[in-house]
């Protein structure tokens, strides 16, 4: 991990500190944990009443509602739950365009994510694509610690899911940072992540020059994972006609996403900080 | 056409043509450009230019429109000019006006086929100033000097080719002069020159004839035989077989004429025959038409020659006064006046008196007729004016003229015949124009009144009083001949066959009137009006059978002075103009598209 990813983290790291992560109710279970989960629990906070079953704890039943009534009732506490945050990054080249700063927004923003989900109360993992999906080492430390994060990957999200899978915590919180440009089917992506989830976002990391083609001229154009070349003379026709192309990708991933229940929002690596908004917009981050 | 440069330093300027060339390479290799994915960069639709998958350098239509204008730039700032081998030299061409440029062959004439070669000179090779003569019967020159074609054609229109002949040598000399031996010289006719080794080096000789065969009315005539009129018809076979015709000769214009004279004709090559045919003096014109005698038809190339038209000759009449007091010798002198036929019946108002003094009428002429008491009779040798018209074929060899010898010849009077230094016959014109005519005679003792010289004298005195009188003195001619009219000072009016009317000046003296066109002419002056006919006669015209085509000499083209220098500049700066507006409009485009 070069430094300049590591400089990402550690500025992630403090603008993280600004925000915490909004956590869903349906998300709120978990191991134990600090964090109020929707049963009942062995916290002091009182949810409700029911009848004594066999069985129950004797130390849960109201004895003041039994002198009134002579009925025996159980008094019922939330339960306090640590929620999960899985956060996915998208390892394959395209998050590491030359002449961008994908990669360093990636690193940047799963850092933020990270210090956010900790200002919630919030486990974490951060999963990053390669031959199959990883866990970053020491992600559960301050992103500065982490290890192993490069996006040097040839194979597309779907093809590290086929090879091995995340290990994704079941009701988490789910946060996919990806540039979404790899033909295939949104649907089948998202089902994927969504599956046993609380929530997820997607956050669709595109360069500048992704959301900008490149200016007019004769250029050759290499594919950044595949490395597949080929020779367009740009004008303002083409520019156009890239531009469709990319606005129907993005409304197919936007289908998507209200399809499975995710949601989705842009942001460009090189407008980092303006685009946070977005992130509150969606409801994935609030100030802490 | 040889073009040159006159800034030839500036082909420097020729480099920029690689720099933009360089220019266009360096800006169009491919630029190398990572991008996440190739999938938003496969187009259904391609543009025009953009969007293709290229393999080879790719070099828009706006740098070879830059390159062009480039090029054309740098040739207009060359300051190109080319030589144009025409426009060096005046042109002067000599129109054949002669009757046989009618000649037809398959309907086009020698005419139309020289003013055919004349515009295609015009189109191909125009000189940069062109006059034109008419070789009829003499040279003349025609229009203006014509710069274009249009002008030329203008001028053409006078080339109507009834001239009896063509004065091409005058028309050479006349060229000759004019173009001060620097003009080329086109003669455009229908016979070979008559020296076929052309020497001038500015002369190109062009015939446009064809040999034909035609048979021609080749002369008539019309003319007072006492009561009646005598006419003669001479019509030619001008061709290698003998030929069968009809000559019909129809009186009146208006109406359907009477046929009064119908003649079949027999002719061999070559052979000319002679019609001669009397009609009554009233008889109106005649149209004498020279017809096929079968239903093949004459098969002529000149249609112009087989149709004459023949007008009334004018009869000329003297009003005469004979005022003598010695009867013997007045009758002695109206029997000589009634001789000549020129007399007329009427006296009043006469316009020749004779008689004892020098006093005459308004318009009169006089003849005074001195008498002398004491007469010497002269019997030669006498003096005479030939030259006078008083003196034609007068000649008084063995005749006795008698004289007053102490008569003396005034100052004012011009001698005609004299004996010595004492006049016999002299003659003075007044301011009117009146002739006074005295005679110094004895007819006692003189005996040339009976020797045929007394009756010629009285013919030519009535002869030359007839002459002067107003009114024309011939009705029947032939075209390009000018017709005398005698005027009395009024203004006169003269009607062509083809309807144009000219107005000419009286004066008290003979007037020529150009009749350049067959048909009737009808001249008005005061309340008198006379006609007369111009007939396409002319041998030479009509035999066709020496017309020849083709080309003898031509222009040499000289060192000097041969092309004429043309600058093109804007030609070019014009073109580049152009292209760099077209530049304009297509990155406009380009950008009001992006």
């Amino acid at each position: 991990m070069n430094e300049e990813l590591r400089q990402a983290l550690h500025q992630g790291e403090q603008l993280g500190l600004r925000y915490a992560l909004q956590i869903p109710q349906v998300a709120a279970s978990g191991l134990v944990g600090s964090r109020l989960g929707r049963r009942a629990g062995s916290s002091i906070d009182f949810q409700d009443y029911r009848e004594y079953q066999p069985g129950d704890d004797l130390r849960f039943i109201d004895w003041g509602i039994y002198a009134r009534t002579d009925r025996l009732s159980i008094k019922l506490f939330r339960e306090e739950v640590t929620p999960h945050l899985d956060i996915v990054l998208d390892g394959s080249r395209s998050m590491n365009l030359e002449g961008s700063s994908k990669a360093r927004a990636a690193g940047e923003l799963a850092a933020l994510l990270a210090v956010a989900a900790a200002n919630a109360q919030c486990s974490r993992a951060v999963w990053l694509s390669g031959e199959g999906f990883n866990r970053v080492a020491n992600d559960t430390h301050p992103p500065p610690s982490w290890n192993g994060l490069q996006f040097e990957s040839a194979r597309t999200l779907d093809q590290s899911c086929e090879i091995l899978p995340p290990k994704l915590r079941r009701l988490g919180v789910r946060v996919l940072i990806s540039d979404l440009l790899w033909p295939g089917n949104p649907v089948q992506t998202l089902r994927r992540l969504r599956e046993g989830a609380a929530a997820l976002f997607v956050v669709q990391l595109l360069g500048r020059d992704d959301a900008n083609p490149p200016d007019h001229g004769s250029i050759r154009l290499v594919d950044s994972e595949t490395g597949e070349q080929t020779e367009l003379f740009v004008d303002s026709t083409v520019k156009k006609q890239y531009l469709e192309n990319l606005a129907q990708w993005q409304q197919a991933w936007d289908d998507a996403c209200r399809q499975c229940g995710a949601r989705l929002t842009t942001v460009i690596a090189e407008d980092l900080e303006s685009s946070l908004r977005e992130l509150e917009a969606i409801e994935l981050l609030s100030p802490a | 056409m040889f073009p040159f440069l006159t800034y030839p330093l500036a082909l420097i300027a020729l480099a920029s043509l690689p720099a933009l060339a360089a220019i266009y390479l360096l800006r169009n290799r491919f630029r190398r450009r990572q991008v996440s994915s190739l999938m938003l960069w496969r187009f259904h639709v391609q543009s025009r230019e953009g969007g293709s998958r290229v393999n080879r350098l790719q070099l828009p239509l706006l740098f070879f429109l830059e390159l062009l204008a480039l090029a054309l730039l740098v040739i207009a700032a060359t300051g190109p000019h080319w030589k144009l081998p025409q426009a060096t030299r005046p042109l002067i061409v000599v129109l054949d006006d002669s009757l046989s440029m009618r000649a037809a062959t398959d309907g086009v004439s020698a005419r139309d086929r020289a003013r055919e070669a004349l515009q295609r000179l015009f189109r191909f090779q125009a000189p940069p100033s062109t006059r034109l003569i008419l070789a009829g019967r003499d040279a003349r020159l025609i229009g203006a000097n014509a710069r274009t074609w249009s002008e030329v054609e203008e001028a053409l229109e006078q080339w109507q080719c009834w001239a009896p002949g063509a004065a091409i040598e005058s028309a050479l000399t006349l060229a000759g002069e004019i173009g001060k031996q620097q003009a080329n010289i086109l003669v455009l006719t229908d016979q070979p020159p008559p020296d076929e080794r052309i020497a001038n080096d500015r002369l190109q000789w062009r015939a446009f004839g064809v040999p034909s065969s035609n048979v021609a009315i080749i002369n008539a005539a019309r003319s007072v035989s006492d009561d009646q009129d005598r006419c003669l018809v001479e019509i030619a076979n001008y061709s290698r077989s003998p030929r069968d015709a009809v000559l019909r000769v129809f009186a009146g214009s208006n109406a359907v004429p009477d046929r009064v004279q119908e003649t079949r004709l027999a002719m061999a090559p070559q052979e000319v025959q002679r019609v001669v045919f009397n009609i009554p003096g009233t008889a109106p014109s005649l149209e004498v038409r020279l017809e096929a005698a079968s239903e093949s038809g004459l098969a002529d190339a000149l249609a112009e020659d087989n149709r004459v038209q023949l007008l009334s000759p004018i009869r000329r009449r003297v009003r005469v006064q004979v005022a003598l007091t010695n009867p013997d010798f007045a009758d002695l002198v109206n029997r000589a006046l009634d001789a000549t036929g020129l007399r007329a019946a009427l006296s009043a108002n006469p316009d020749l008196v004779i008689h004892h003094s020098d006093f005459a009428g308004s318009n009169a002429w006089s003849l005074n007729v001195q008498s002398p008491a004491e007469a010497t009779a002269y019997v030669g040798p006498f003096v005479i004016d030939t030259s006078h018209p008083l003196a034609q074929g007068l000649a008084l060899n063995g005749a006795v003229w008698a004289g007053g010898a102490s008569l003396t010849n005034d100052a004012e009077f011009m001698p005609v015949v004299l004996a010595g230094n004492v006049p016999l016959l002299s003659v003075r014109e007044d301011m009117l124009g009146r002739q006074f005519v005295r005679l110094n005679l004895d007819p006692q003792l003189s005996t040339w009144t009976r020797t045929p010289d007394w009756p010629v004298f009285w013919y030519n005195l009535l002869d030359w009083r007839a002459s002067q009188l107003p009114g024309l003195r011939e009705s029947n001619a032939r075209p390009g001949s000018e017709i005398v009219l005698q005027s009395t000072g009024e203004p006169v009016t003269v009607r062509w066959p083809d309807g144009t009317v000219k107005l000419l000046q009286g004066a008290n003296a003979p007037l020529a009137i150009e009749a350049p066109l067959p048909g009737v002419y009808t001249v008005t002056m005061g309340s008198m009006t006379n006609r007369f006919a111009v007939n396409a006669l002319a041998p030479g015209e009509s035999n066709l059978q020496h017309a020849s085509g083709g080309q003898w000499g031509d222009w040499k083209a000289g060192a000097e002075g041969q092309y004429e220098q043309s600058p093109l500049a804007w030609l070019f700066g014009l073109a580049a103009l152009g292209i760099l507006t077209a530049h304009l409009c297509l990155v406009a485009r380009g950008r009001a598209g992006g």
